[in-house]
């Protein structure tokens, strides 16, 4: 059994092999049996010939009634002694009449009936021979007459091995050329695959939204069959993202509404404990069901085109405080962000800068060292070294009032953490807070 | 502080309207875009409490339309959405500060006193005159560190004198903003409630400007 997991290549690669193993040698073996049968039926035919002759020179002596032959085969070998050319006439009664070159040897005739057999024997010096035998009467002599021709079949044998030497040879390296052949085929024509294969794992990472279509028209389907999967992953997505928000959204108004009434209940700390609780569910599912989507599918940003909006409402809020929002951002910069988690990043970082900021907020976004560096400084109050350490303390957060900067950092944190970045508070240049994001351009390790 | 709330939630309305009055402010409350335009464009009040969502239109857009028209005091939005694209444009509306729900009654003051202390140009959230102080985030009233006891309606006069302090305040103008647009009262009760906190603050504190209005002093300073 063929274990299922195994590569196209390799299945391939087999199948082309086994057509190879066996075609080739199936060929080969037709292709020498038809050319031995061939060489083997001209030989006869010219044994054939000399047998005639043969028999032509057979003759009963018309004055001793005896068996005569008058070899006129001219040719020499018969006359050389064991030279593997021999002849041999006779009427099984004693009376034979050999070649001179089968000296004292004889031929083993008398297997023919009638007619004319051939078949090979071994030769007086155990040379491989072939004979043709005919059974013949002669007019006015009283015995059938066996009349047989030899000859060493060494020639014919060679012709054979040659070619088969010859017919082997070129099959081999024909195997060798088609299976080399059809490997680099393979290799070629499965490069769509390989590449089919890496933009799937560019998706899968993140980094594209769709996988190419530049691909053999049957891929090409494939691949539009997949994107247009992967589109309706999205949509979803969106569509639980969007579910899901919109519940936590219809519970955030009766939520405020029991928050505002819990003053007037008796207890009204109970009440605010599990009004509490049920809005760290809303929040933190809602958080949930944004960041999984976020996270996995998310593609490059342009952060000067994310931010806008933030840039563009903050700006005239801080018009409005008096305060001047200077933007100083890297117009190709693009980063493996969600458009919302990058707007929720520096947006609450702003906001709090213009909360406490006299006159003055300023937003850097550069690279430095292969990380993007979000830089928001104001000419506030600032904070000790010890409140910084407060404000990014994790425990602390939670009892945090929104009315200062807690969440927000908080919120900026847990982004972070996703993201593989950090952020880091310091005393500006300004005088008031700078509060720096650190994210690494690759995306999230 | 007289605020008006545009929310369509009537369950969050009245609670609302409630708590914010316990704590001493007046709020009028329109349950349509429509109905807070129109309250807007003829009442005086110090703050709007804005929810996006109204059943007439956005609240972004209403807000955007108030701007244009030159309506300049401090709006605080109440939205459910909390990603930065809908708080951006809440902002590029106009909207001085947000809250998302849920909240708490609390939130909502802090902010709403943060913000009217603001477009009064206060920085500080203690507003004092002399000895005289007043904490916008609690309410509360001492005089040379000694705690006063004012009803609300008092309380209300004088955090409007003192955020409006140095300048002469007149007596329509108080009753615009101290009082609820039902219960108008008429110059007698201002003056009532005047020589009341002047009773329990100081006679010297609170000086009238004959045909003008009242201001507030701190006892020293050179009056003008």
């Amino acid at each position: 059994m063929i274990p299922s997991r195994w590569s196209l290549a390799r299945r391939l690669l087999l199948a082309a092999g086994v057509l190879v193993l066996v075609v080739l040698p199936l060929a080969g073996g037709g292709l020498a049996y038809t050319f031995r049968q061939t060489v083997t039926a001209s030989f006869d035919e010219r044994l054939d010939s000399m047998l005639r002759v043969l028999l032509a020179s057979v003759e009963r002596d018309p004055l001793s009634g005896r068996l005569a032959v008058a070899p006129s085969l001219g040719d020499a070998r018969f006359e050389r002694v064991f030279s593997g050319w021999y002849w041999q006439v006779g009427d099984g009664q004693g009376t034979t009449r050999v070649s001179r070159s089968l000296w004292d040897q004889r031929l083993p005739l008398g297997g023919a009936s009638a007619g004319v057999t051939r078949h090979d024997i071994t030769g007086p010096r155990g040379e491989p021979l072939r004979l043709i035998e005919r059974r013949v009467r002669l007019a006015g002599y009283p015995r059938p007459l066996n009349v047989g021709l030899a000859v060493s079949r060494q020639p014919l044998d060679d012709e054979v091995a040659r070619f088969e030497w010859l017919l082997w040879l070129s099959l081999l390296s024909l195997g060798v050329l088609l299976l080399g052949g059809l490997a680099a085929q393979i290799r070629w024509g499965l490069a769509p695959l390989r590449r089919l294969h890496a933009d799937l794992g560019e998706v899968e990472a993140g980094r594209e939204q769709r996988l190419g279509t530049r691909l053999p028209a049957e891929l090409a389907e494939l691949a539009g069959a997949m994107n247009e999967v992967l589109a309706r992953d999205r949509r979803l997505i969106e569509r639980g993202r969007a579910a899901a928000g919109n519940l936590a959204h219809a519970l955030k108004t009766p939520i405020s509404v029991l928050g505002t009434l819990a003053g007037r209940h008796p207890e009204p700390e109970r009440l605010r404990v599990e009004l509490t609780r049920l809005d760290e569910a809303v929040r933190h599912h809602l958080a949930r069901a944004s960041a999984a989507g976020g996270a996995s599918l998310a593609g490059r940003v342009r952060v000067e085109e994310a931010l806008a909006p933030v840039i563009d409402g903050l700006g005239r809020l801080a018009e409005r405080r008096g305060i001047a929002l200077d933007a100083e951002l890297d117009d190709v910069l693009a980063l493996h962000v969600d458009a919302q988690d990058l707007q929720e990043m520096v947006g609450n970082l702003l906001e709090n800068a213009l909360h406490w900021a006299q006159g003055r907020v300023t937003l850097r976004v550069s690279t430095e060292g292969g990380e993007a560096c979000l830089d928001v400084e104001d000419d506030g109050p600032g904070m000790t070294p010890e409140q910084r350490e407060a404000a990014l303390a994790r425990g602390a957060r939670l009892d945090e009032r929104r009315s200062g900067s807690g969440l927000g950092l908080a919120i900026v944190e847990d982004l972070m953490d996703l993201y593989g970045g950090r952020l880091t508070l310091e005393t500006a240049a300004l005088g008031g807070l700078a509060a720096r994001i650190r994210l690494p351009l690759g995306g999230p390790a | 502080m007289k605020v008006l709330l545009i929310e369509d939630d009537r369950a969050l309305a009245e609670a609302l309207t409630e708590a914010l009055g316990d704590a001493g402010l007046l709020v009028e409350s329109a349950g349509t875009g429509g109905e807070g335009d129109y309250l807007l464009r003829t009442e005086r009040y110090d703050a709007v409490v804005l929810d996006l969502g109204l059943p007439d239109g956005d609240g972004t857009r209403w807000l955007a339309q108030w701007r244009d028209d030159g309506i300049d005091l401090p709006v605080l939005v109440l939205t459910a959405r909390e990603r930065w694209s809908d708080k951006a444009a809440g902002f590029s509306a106009g909207a001085d500060d947000y809250v998302t729900k849920p909240f708490e009654t609390a939130e909502v003051l802090f902010r709403l006193h943060a913000l009217v202390r603001r477009s009064h140009g206060h920085a500080h959230p203690v507003l004092s005159a002399g000895a005289l102080s007043y904490d916008t985030h609690t309410g509360s009233v001492t005089l040379a560190g000694r705690p006063v006891s004012l009803t609300a309606q008092e309380s209300r006069l004088l955090a409007y004198l003192l955020h409006a302090m140095p300048r002469v305040v007149s007596r329509s103008e108080l009753a615009e903003h101290v009082y609820d647009r039902d219960h108008e009262p008429d110059s007698n009760v201002i003056d009532v409630q005047i020589s009341r906190l002047r009773r329990k603050l100081g006679g010297e504190r609170i000086e009238t400007r004959r045909g003008q209005g009242y201001r507030l002093v701190a006892p020293g300073d050179e009056p003008t």
